[in-house]
């Protein structure tokens, strides 16, 4: 897929009618309801964006180990879904956020296990964000597997986006990106948590 | 590349309100956080005056402005969001279209820290001002996205326009808008006294 074409899908996926999350969009359910989770929750999309940016922001090693994490990190949650139960992760995944947002607006460089410790905690977290309610465990395992996949397409395509940024305009622009990120993230944590 | 960013921008601004895990409908979306600092006349002129002036200031502060400011903007927002007393907040806003537009005008140059504290100080009472109105509920993420967007491209619209003073009537021009904020502020600032 050329970056062109990521570029349009996620516009017709960003620019798409209003939905409900958790029913995701009314009527429609199942592994397309799941497919759609991550791209209509706010959290979720920041979650992913910065994480991925995180992974571009490495050398090419380094994005060798952290891509697969992810998958990794996605199955390990439906295991841990299965086995005992969802929770409200919101609060995490905005810490999560804030934390990979200020790593970006500092662009040091980090060792691996650190962006590698984000990815496999946002990847469960994601998860566990995500689970349906009120299903049977075979509806339950079909629209996680729907939300997986998005989030690993998301994923990837940050992370490609990321790794092409080389000039110092846009490596400054995806400090930015990650400062306005950590901002929205705290903001709404400590109203998550005053509330 | 470039047709990338641009698609990307064009989701944030054609996106419709998001409802996902929603309590607060259009009121809680991006666009409400979008439009929330662009309908405020003395917010809009003190965050074009960062932009402009750090054009005026050059690298470092270029850079570092439009990264630094949302940071400690929030710092302001978590004040707002304990309810922590602070006063003089709508003063404080309006002082830093006074004295940002001043700077810009008079071309000022501190040293960096000196810039960043002054410009730290202002964004705690604008980031005060926006917290103590940020809507509850899970929406609040696009919600706060979306201010913290638009605040950020309005420091870049001002480092834009900013841009224009390596020329001479640029350099005029920009001095010029410093002075028309440094006005509105007193304006503000006048009702407010």
């Amino acid at each position: 897929m050329t970056l062109r074409r990521a570029a349009l899908a996620i516009v017709f996926c960003m620019t798409s009618a209003s939905a409900q999350a958790h029913t995701v969009v009314a009527g429609v359910g199942g592994f397309a309801g799941g497919l759609l989770h991550p791209l209509l929750v706010p959290a979720h999309v920041l979650v992913l964006l910065t994480l991925g940016l995180i992974a571009g922001q490495q050398s090419a090693a380094h994005r060798r180990i952290l891509i697969p994490l992810l998958p990794v990190a996605l199955i390990a949650a439906v295991i841990l879904i299965v086995r005992a139960a969802a929770f409200d992760s919101q609060n995490s995944l905005l810490a999560l956020c804030a934390i990979c947002g200020l790593l970006l607006a500092l662009a040091r460089p980090l060792p691996v296990i650190v962006p590698g410790a984000l990815i496999a905690a946002g990847g469960v977290l994601l998860m566990l964000d995500s689970v349906p309610a009120l299903i049977s465990v075979q509806d339950t395992l079909v629209a996680l597997t729907g939300t997986a996949f998005s989030a690993l397409v998301l994923f990837i395509l940050f992370v490609a986006l990321s790794a092409r940024l080389n000039q110092p305009w846009q490596q400054t622009g995806r400090r930015i990106v990650g400062s306005w990120a950590a901002a929205s993230a705290i903001l709404v944590l400590a109203l998550r948590l005053v509330k | 590349m470039r047709f990338f960013i641009l698609a990307v921008i064009a989701c944030g601004v054609a996106a419709g309100p998001a409802f996902a895990h929603s309590e607060g409908g259009l009121a809680g979306g991006f666009s409400g956080g979008f439009l929330h600092p662009l309908f405020g006349l003395d917010h809009v002129v003190a965050m074009v005056a960062v932009g402009l002036w750090g054009a005026f200031l050059g690298a470092p502060a270029i850079f570092l402005l439009p990264i630094v400011f949302p940071l400690v903007m929030a710092l302001g927002g978590i004040l707002g969001i304990l309810g922590i007393p602070l006063p003089g907040v709508e003063i404080g806003i309006a002082a830093s279209a006074v004295v940002l537009g001043l700077m810009v005008a008079l071309a000022a140059k501190p040293r960096l820290a000196i810039a960043a504290v002054l410009v730290g100080l202002f964004a705690i009472f604008h980031g005060y001002a926006h917290g103590a109105e940020l809507p509850d509920g899970a929406d609040a993420v696009a919600y706060s996205l979306g201010f913290v967007i638009a605040t950020g491209l309005l420091h870049l619209a001002g480092i834009a326009f900013g841009l224009l003073a390596q020329w001479p009537s640029g350099r005029f021009a920009v001095r010029a808008a410093g002075s028309a904020i440094a006005i509105t502020g007193l304006v503000f600032l006048g009702r407010l006294i």
